[in-house]
Parts: C-alpha cells; sequence; structure tokens
C-alpha cells in the first residue's frame, strides 16, 4: 500500500476527533495530532482502535507510543503490513 | 512542578466512548481495570483515573521532554488513608507524583505534584499572569514559575505553585 493511500484513509479516520479544521485542511506527514489538529488525548486511542479495525493489524504498546504525528502512524501501519 | 487536567463529564460522553471494545485495555493497567470493574460508577472511576495520568504525564513531559502516547506506563497506585481516592500516587517509568482529584457530577479534576507539601502551594492565576517558553510550556510571567493549564468544554483550571506559602506538611 502506497503512502498516499493510507493518508487517504487516514485522513478519514482522524477527521471526527479533529478540534482544528484549517490545520486538517493542510495536513502533510509532519502534522502532529495533538499539537497541530488540537485532538483530545483521550482521543488517540480510538485512532488507534479505528487504525487496527480499518487496516486490520494489531498496534502494540510500544508502536502505539509513537503514534503522535501523521508520519509516524504511516510508518506504523506499513511495517505492521508488512510484517503480515 | 505541576500538572493538571480538568475533564467535563458532559462533553466527554460526546467525545468518547469508554465501553467501546479495546478501549480500557489500551489505557489501563490491570490494576486500574479492576478498579474500574469493581466500582459503583465506572464511567467516573474511567475519567477519574484518566485525568491523573494527564496532569502526572504534564510534569513528566517537562521534567524528561519526551513526548509518547503512553498510557499504560503511566500507573495509578492507591494510597493508604485515602479511600475515597481523593489523594494517590502515579508512577511515570523510575518518576514518582502524588495527585488529588476532585469529583464532582459535572467534572473531575486532577492536580499533580511531585512534593506532597507542594498541594498547599497551588494558586489559581488569570491568563494576564501567563507566559509561555520555546517549547509551548507556559510560566508565571513574574515568579518564573512553572504554570499548568486545562481546559475541557465548560471548565479550565490555570495554575501555578507559590514558593512563598508555607506548608501544614
Amino acid at each position: 500500500m502506497e503512502n498516499n493511500q493510507i493518508i487517504e484513509q487516514l485522513k478519514s479516520i482522524i477527521k471526527p476527533y479533529v478540534n482544528d479544521a484549517e490545520a486538517m485542511s493542510n495536513l502533510t506527514e509532519s502534522t502532529d495530532f495533538i499539537t497541530d489538529l488540537k485532538i483530545n488525548s483521550a482521543n488517540l486511542v480510538d485512532i488507534v482502535l479505528d487504525v487496527e479495525e480499518a487496516f486490520k493489524i494489531d498496534i502494540d504498546n510500544e508502536s502505539m507510543a509513537k503514534m503522535l504525528t501523521v508520519e509516524a502512524t504511516i510508518n506504523i501501519i506499513k511495517s505492521k503490513l508488512h510484517q503480515q | 512542578m505541576i500538572g493538571n487536567d480538568i475533564i467535563d463529564l458532559r462533553l466527554t460522553r460526546v467525545e468518547s466512548n469508554w465501553q467501546r471494545k479495546g478501549f480500557l485495555e489500551k489505557l489501563f493497567t490491570t490494576f486500574e481495570q479492576s478498579l474500574i470493574y469493581n466500582s459503583e460508577n465506572p464511567e467516573q472511576m474511567v475519567w477519574h483515573l484518566w485525568s491523573r495520568k494527564e496532569a502526572a504525564y504534564k510534569i513528566y513531559h517537562r521534567e524528561t521532554k519526551i513526548r509518547a502516547f503512553i498510557p499504560k506506563q503511566i500507573e495509578c497506585f492507591s494510597l493508604p488513608l485515602a479511600d475515597d481516592f481523593s489523594l494517590g500516587k502515579v508512577g511515570i517509568a523510575d518518576q514518582e507524583y502524588f495527585t488529588k482529584t476532585e469529583v464532582t457530577s459535572e467534572f473531575i479534576y486532577a492536580t499533580a505534584v511531585v512534593n506532597l507539601k507542594d498541594f498547599d502551594k497551588i494558586q489559581t492565576i488569570n491568563s494576564n499572569e501567563i507566559a509561555k517558553d520555546s517549547d509551548g510550556i507556559p510560566f508565571h510571567v513574574n515568579t518564573k514559575n512553572p504554570v499548568s493549564i486545562s481546559h475541557h468544554g465548560r471548565f479550565e483550571r490555570k495554575i501555578t505553585l507559590d514558593c512563598n506559602v508555607q506548608s501544614r506538611f
């Protein structure tokens, strides 16, 4: 799966949790979920669970620790898909 | 050092579904999950524990500059003589913090400190007393003491440590 495919799917996952619509429209790989998109930290777990469901992968605690940016999340999704 | 976290229980019902499959398992340790499952008010216990983790993480982040989503490594412990859970401990890696939690039907509010005696030094401040450093970390304009700000839904709390206050402890 290519980065841009993953990004498009990821965008639809995070959209419901975003509190800064403008930052969402300027989303890049370096976008930070909390500092840029103002996502409530309690909703990070929803993103993790949604990503697990959408990509049919398991995200362990070690990977979850890094899931603060779009780029880190894409890398985790790619490496988990690769392991399958 | 200081950290705080307020949760608007009305907003949190809109934003989060704590009964969602996997939610508690990803956020809470086995001990914390047992507190939730055995609580008469599981919803309140979920957000009580979460607010403590958030308040303690704010101190941890400032002290270590580490940023990570590590909810299960932030462990809430009970303290003896604190049956109502209002006073507790939170451990992150090799650090330990004390937390105080105010629970009402509308909000849950946790504050975290490094030393127990710092609870007496917590003071509420106004926006015009707050400045931010290059990392976006707030401090008091006059005293340069650490400031913690928490805002959720209808509620906001801005606090600092006033080191001139004599502690009871």
